[in-house]
């Protein structure tokens, strides 16, 4: 039995030693069209800081993986015929497989841009190993440079063009930074850290055109708000899109939503074919669908769709959302509910004077945590979860919270020392 | 990768093992061999003295001399006194790259107390027990002593035959701290306490040597040797110390002293100047820092095999390491951190020396250093349990 994979990222990866450990029998093949073998996308930035060379950029090494019996093929899948059980390679070599698996991750979202026809050089994104080397390949050339994007890659570019001392301007659409994961309060903690860091940012605006040199290279952006910004690099970050277009036009296409359609088993509409990761659009038993593009989801659904492949019957939960990431120097931690909830939403916000450290416990409506938001310091997310799981009250879990906290030894954050406010979520007087 | 400066690109160049590396280490082997091996040839007669004397008896001529004129202290007449030599010297210039390097480690980590205290605590006792202390004793006509170095490190320190110059506190000293306090301390907090806290060696590479930490050798090959390697000689060690041992009780004049003198000889010679002086630090440009310590160094294969028993343990965030492998490139000792927080598994590594800076690089706060083997953070109280907040 051949279990063949499109995709070698996290979701890909994470199917076929999943599968592997359930059945050593399988024939494995994993494809791609992006590397030869398996790298960490959430670590481009380092890449490009120059703290990991691209070989640091693979979890595994490089044994593994004859090791492991996964065979890999370079190519991008251009066709699939799920009655013939085939797909074909852009060469035009066709792979049989008995079981299928797409992974094909998401790409960058673009943006509506007058001008951009005449742009040859100097527009980027920052999601595969080739915007990199074009990141790296311009920086030299660039003073000037300006980000769209509110988001965490948005960030991360910023600050590796700002490393590399090209003077950067991240432009924000909305009034604030981030909006689908932080509230006011601690979007202007994270920007002030920006400011003082050297970043201009800029909110409530967007570009809506670009002219370039002679050259064809990018030499300003204009925005909604009126203003011109000379630069050499832009660079868009606002969000990304699940990699389905090669699917639209094949054969036997599973069926497509903004994702590859899948129920909770991760199965998608053809038989045995399963999808996972950023290009899964996940139906639930419930009747919910989304769209998760975090490493933590793919990996958790490439572990179902792994099992499933190989004769498993795991259904994919969606779990108690976590995530956390570094914002400029600044740690954040999030779990559970956060910023999508109404904005009345009831908060107890906990802030260090004049420092960017800060903790929000989110209130549900009989005074149990639903959420978390840290900033500054580092949290045990699950112990955090256990709470919200079993529905501690807010007020207990503020007398506790010192017992989540994951600090380096000798790190004394005063927990007992904060500045406490009770106050909606988003905007609004501060309430009792 | 993208450096535009030259000053970027020659941090770059020296940093990994470019043309100013190899150079770096060429000047820092050859400074070795005069060190340990330099003999003064007086006037050299044949072309081949000629070629050595130039090679390094000349300089070792002129450490000897500066560390005379200008590391020597009271006057002979006084009956006080204390000569220097190149050793004295070496000393010194040790002292003050750890001081240099300790400084851009404070100015680098100010946001990290665990690297600010272990960083004040190496360099506190290097400038004490490593340094002064020792000047000091033989000022006032005392042995000279160095507190912070245990046997196996420093394996004369149990040689009988040094017994008597010691004298009975420092040789009972040397057999508590190295027999009792070593593997105790080794089971409350790993071989950190040692490693990363006290030692020179390790106080050399983790200031200093900072720039090179990423170079260690990664991978299953690099460990495979490592456990060879260390355990090897903590055998020779213990096995030597042994033959010292049996020729002092033994009547002088049978083979077994014969013996004896050989392998201090031999152990002098490729163990401690070989591999602890010339390899371990002149190799900091082209195989990272601490190859002395990971590969070598007998009292980290004891304190190793400690650690394994203790309560130290890496702890791991469950299912929030992103792969980006930061931890595993900024780890001295070569070990995989990432394979292990990928995967969700606390770990112990008996290489691992507690330096936590696989801690400080992971940008998802994946790691934490502990000594607790109790992995849930709720203590049981007789209050929690009460309330049933234990649960
Ligand atoms: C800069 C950056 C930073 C990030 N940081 C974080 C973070 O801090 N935390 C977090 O949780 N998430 C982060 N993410 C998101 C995270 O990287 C993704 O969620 C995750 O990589 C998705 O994995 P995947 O396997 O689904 O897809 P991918 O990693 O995108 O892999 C899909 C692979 O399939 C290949 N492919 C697609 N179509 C074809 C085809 N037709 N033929 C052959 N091959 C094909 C692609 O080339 C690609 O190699 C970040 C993303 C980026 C870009
Ligand atoms: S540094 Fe942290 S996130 Fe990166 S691989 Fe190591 S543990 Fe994982």
């Amino acid at each position: 039995m051949h279990l063949l994979i499109i995709g070698n990222g996290v979701a890909g990866v994470t199917a076929a030693m999943t599968a592997r450990k359930r059945d050593v029998s399988l024939e494995i093949t994993l494809v791609s069209d992006e590397s030869d073998y398996f790298f960490s996308r959430t670590a481009l930035m380092y890449a490009f800081l120059d703290r990991l060379s691209r070989r640091d950029l693979e979890p595994y090494e490089r044994k593994v993986w004859d090791r492991q019996g996964i065979r890999r093929v370079r190519g991008r899948v251009v066709d699939l015929d799920a009655e013939g059980r085939t797909v074909t390679l852009d060469g035009g070599a066709t792979l049989a497989w008995d079981r299928l698996i797409l992974a094909t991750g998401a790409g960058p979202r673009m943006l509506p841009l007058e001008g951009l026809d005449e742009i040859r050089e100097g527009v980027v994104h920052f999601v595969t190993l080739a915007d990199l080397d074009r990141c790296e390949a311009l920086t030299p050339s660039t003073q000037r440079a300006v980000v769209v994007g509110g988001g965490l890659i948005g960030i991360e570019l910023a600050e590796c063009l700002h490393h590399h001392g090209v003077a950067v301007t991240l432009v924000l659409r909305d009034d604030r930074y981030w909006p689908t994961a932080l509230p006011a309060e601690e979007s202007a903690m994270v920007v002030a850290r920006m400011r003082e860091h050297g970043i201009e940012v800029i909110a409530g605006d967007t570009a809506f055109a670009v002219a370039a040199d002679e050259a064809g290279r990018v030499r300003e952006v204009r925005t909604h708000g009126g203003r011109v910004l000379p630069c050499e690099m832009l660079g868009v970050c606002i969000g990304v899109e699940p990699r389905i277009e090669a699917l639209r036009t094949v054969r036997t296409a599973p069926a497509l939503g903004r994702g590859v359609l899948v129920d909770d088993h991760l199965r998608t509409s053809l038989p045995d074919v399963y999808a996972c990761g950023d290009c899964a659009e996940v139906e639930s038993a419930e009747g919910e669908r989304f769209i998760e593009t975090i490493w933590y989801s793919a990996r958790a659904q490439g572990e179902v769709a792994g099992e499933n492949a190989a004769g498993g019957t795991r259904a994919y939960r969606r779990p108690i959302f976590y995530n956390s990431a570094m914002l400029i120097d600044i740690p954040y931690t999030t779990v559970g509910r956060s910023a999508d909830l109404p904005p009345e939403t009831p908060t107890l916000l906990r802030r260090a004077p004049g420092r960017p450290l800060s903790q929000r416990l989110l209130e549900g409506p009989g005074g149990e945590l639903i959420g978390f938001i840290g900033l500054g310091s580092d949290w045990d997310h699950e112990l955090l979860e256990r709470w919200i799981r079993e529905q501690r009250p807010v007020a207990w879990v503020r007398d506790h919270l010192h017992r989540a906290r994951y600090d380096v030894e000798f790190r004394n954050v005063r927990l007992d020392r904060m500045d406490e406010v009770r106050v909606p979520l988003h905007g609004g007087e501060v309430s009792t | 990768m993208i450096r535009q400066t030259i000053g970027g690109r020659l941090a770059h160049d020296i940093r990994n093992r470019g043309l100013t590396a190899w150079l770096l280490f060429g000047l820092l082997s050859g400074f070795y061999v005069v060190l340990y091996f330099g003999v003064d040839y007086g006037h050299p007669q044949t072309g081949v003295e000629r070629a050595q004397a130039w090679l390094y008896g000349t300089f070792t001529v002129h450490l000897d001399a500066f560390g005379a004129q200008w590391l020597s202290f009271g006057s002979a007449e006084s009956g006080l006194s204390y000569a220097g030599n190149r050793w004295t010297l070496y000393a010194l210039l040790y002292t003050l790259a750890m001081l240099v390097g300790g400084a851009w480690m404070f100015h680098r980590y100010r946001h990290n107390p665990y690297q600010m205290v272990r960083t004040f605590s190496v360099l506190f006792l290097q400038v004490s027990f490593a340094f002064s202390v020792p000047i000091l004793l033989k000022f006032f006509g005392h042995p000279e002593y160095y507190f912070s170095y245990l046997w196996p490190l420093k394996i004369e320190y149990l040689d009988p035959a040094h017994f008597e110059y010691f004298g009975e506190i420092l040789v009972l000293y040397a057999f508590f701290a190295s027999l009792v306090l070593t593997p105790l301390l080794g089971l409350l907090w790993g071989k950190r306490w040692y490693c990363s806290w006290v030692c020179g060696c390790g106080g050399l590479a983790n200031t200093a040597g900072e720039p090179w930490r990423h170079l260690s050798q990664k991978g299953s090959t690099a460990w495979r040797f490592e456990k060879f390697a260390v355990h090897g000689v903590l055998l020779i060690a213990v096995a030597s110390t042994a033959l010292w041992f049996a020729s002092a009780l033994l009547p002088e004049g049978s083979a077994v002293g014969g013996w004896a003198e050989g392998t201090r000889r031999w152990y002098g010679l490729v163990v401690v100047a070989g591999l602890s002086g010339a390899v371990g630090t002149g190799l900091y440009p082209i195989g990272g820092t601490r190859i002395w310590c990971r590969y070598f160094c007998p009292m980290a294969a004891i304190l190793g095999l400690v650690q394994k028993a203790g309560r130290f343990r890496i702890r791991v965030k469950r299912n929030m390491c992103i792969s980006c492998g930061l931890c595993s490139k900024y780890c001295e000792m070569g070990i995989d951190v990432r394979a292990y927080a990928q995967a969700n598994r606390d770990f112990v590594r008996a290489s691992c020396v507690g330096c936590g800076l696989c801690a400080e690089v992971c940008p998802r706060g994946v790691l934490r250093l502990e000594n607790v083997r109790r992995r849930d953070p709720q203590e049981l109280t007789l209050d929690s349990l009460a309330d049933g907040s234990w649960r």
